[in-house]
């Protein structure tokens, strides 16, 4: 049976990770949204993520912390960096700690779908039926 | 890929290590050959266009006006070029207004001081003392055109990502440090570094179709919408927000267009004195 694409989604604003899992859920991923920067890291010690999608700036934790911690647990998932406040330096940053793309905010929920795609094709999940995402 | 910007303080160099570090990479070259066409298609000389990117403007040389337009259709030009994927740049100031954008690389390739006076001796013909005296006063200028463009000092080791002195590295060295920098993940393009550069395509494309008209203008772009700052005496700022709008639906790419007209306080008060 296909593996399901686990994704995690870490933003301290509410509203982000409503709108986000549901058009991520189109491509048929399992999704798990936090808020809380702590939660979400407690939550990846116990279970494997493929992607997460993380903001960069966050209260107690932030983003390029997060990047750091889970590509020391599991450095085959891919981190995708979201944030209002990008800059080349920050952008760059990212990318030296392990970062597969950086977006910057405000974006559509399909501009991050289509960066997921990237990301789920680079773990070898291939597009199946429509949008959905299943492992080979 | 990364975008590459070779700058320095010799074109010949700057166009040498370029030449070489896009072989390497099999990248594009992009040079001031594509100011032929460009003169072309704009109408303007390409003698004008090199002179643009050589001195800044004067009464006798190029007028201040047409410096300010030949600038943006060389801006124009390079943007679209470098937007591509996998290009070295050189020769045509990019160093100095392509800003912000993650995966592009500046290298400054500062070149053997011996060799410039050398190079400077035998294009013109001068003794040695006259040649180093030229080669200063030309570094000077340099200096004072990128800050007088771009208020940003070209010859400012902080502008780079890399910095390479020819005096102690030799060329095909410099050419190698510059093709395995370019390789490092923070060059890497994201999806936000690729909107910079394809935002500042968009704006420099709208900005040439209004710089004839409204040579004020400020553009600024982000996806589809263009911001455009102007000045206007009160009368006039409707039909010149509604000219603005027009030009800039008409270029490809524009989405949406937002006009911001300040008072022109400078013709208010000429205007007064009449």
């Amino acid at each position: 049976m296909a593996k399901q694409l686990q994704l995690l989604i870490l933003d301290d604003e509410p509203i982000v990770g409503k709108r986000l899992a549901p058009a991520l859920n189109k491509l048929g991923c399992e999704i798990e949204a936090f808020e809380d920067p702590e939660r979400a890291l407690k939550r990846m010690e116990e279970k494997e993520f493929q992607i997460v999608v993380t903001d960069v700036r966050m209260e107690n934790v932030d983003g390029l912390q997060v990047l750091e911690k889970v590509l020391a647990w599991s450095p085959g998932t891919k981190v995708i960096m979201i944030t209002g406040y990008a800059t080349l330096e920050i952008a760059r940053e990212a990318l030296t700690k392990g970062a597969f793309d950086f977006i910057a905010k405000p974006f559509t929920p399909g501009e991050l779908r289509k960066i997921v795609v990237k990301a789920a094709q680079a773990l070898g999940f291939n597009l199946k039926h429509g949008e959905e995402l299943v492992s080979g | 890929m990364a975008v590459i910007i070779v700058s320095s303080d010799s074109l010949s160099t700057a166009a040498h290590i370029a030449e070489q570090t896009a072989r390497g990479l099999n990248y594009r070259c992009v040079g001031r050959e594509i100011l032929g066409g460009l003169g072309k298609r704009y109408g303007a000389s390409e003698e004008k266009l090199h002179k643009t990117l050589d001195e800044l403007p004067s009464f006798f040389g190029v007028r201040a006006r047409a410096h300010a337009q030949c600038m943006a259709y060389i801006e124009e030009a390079v943007l679209a070029r470098l937007s591509e994927d996998g290009a070295v740049c050189h020769g045509l100031a990019a160093h100095l207004y392509v800003r912000g954008v993650s995966h592009a690389l500046k290298a400054r390739v500062l070149a053997d001081p011996s060799e410039i006076i050398r190079e400077t001796m035998k294009q013109k013909g001068v003794s040695p003392e006259k040649a180093a005296k030229i080669a200063k006063h030309e570094e000077a200028l340099r200096s004072r055109w990128s800050i007088e463009i771009y208020r940003s000092d070209e010859t400012a080791s902080s502008l780079y990502d890399l910095v390479i002195n020819l005096s102690r590295v030799a060329p095909e060295e410099a050419v190698r440090m510059i093709v395995e920098s370019s390789s490092h993940p923070r060059f890497r393009p994201t999806t936000y570094s690729v909107k910079c550069i394809n935002d500042m395509a968009l704006a420099s494309r709208v900005r040439v179709v209004l710089l004839a008209l409204f040579p004020d203008v400020v553009v600024e772009a982000d996806g589809v919408a263009v911001v455009i700052e102007t000045a206007a005496v009160p009368r006039e700022k409707e039909k010149r927000i509604e000219a603005i709008e027009k030009l800039a639906r008409s270029v490809p790419g524009v989405g949406h267009v937002e006009v911001r007209v300040a008072n022109d306080m400078v013709r208010q008060a000429a205007e007064s004195f009449r």
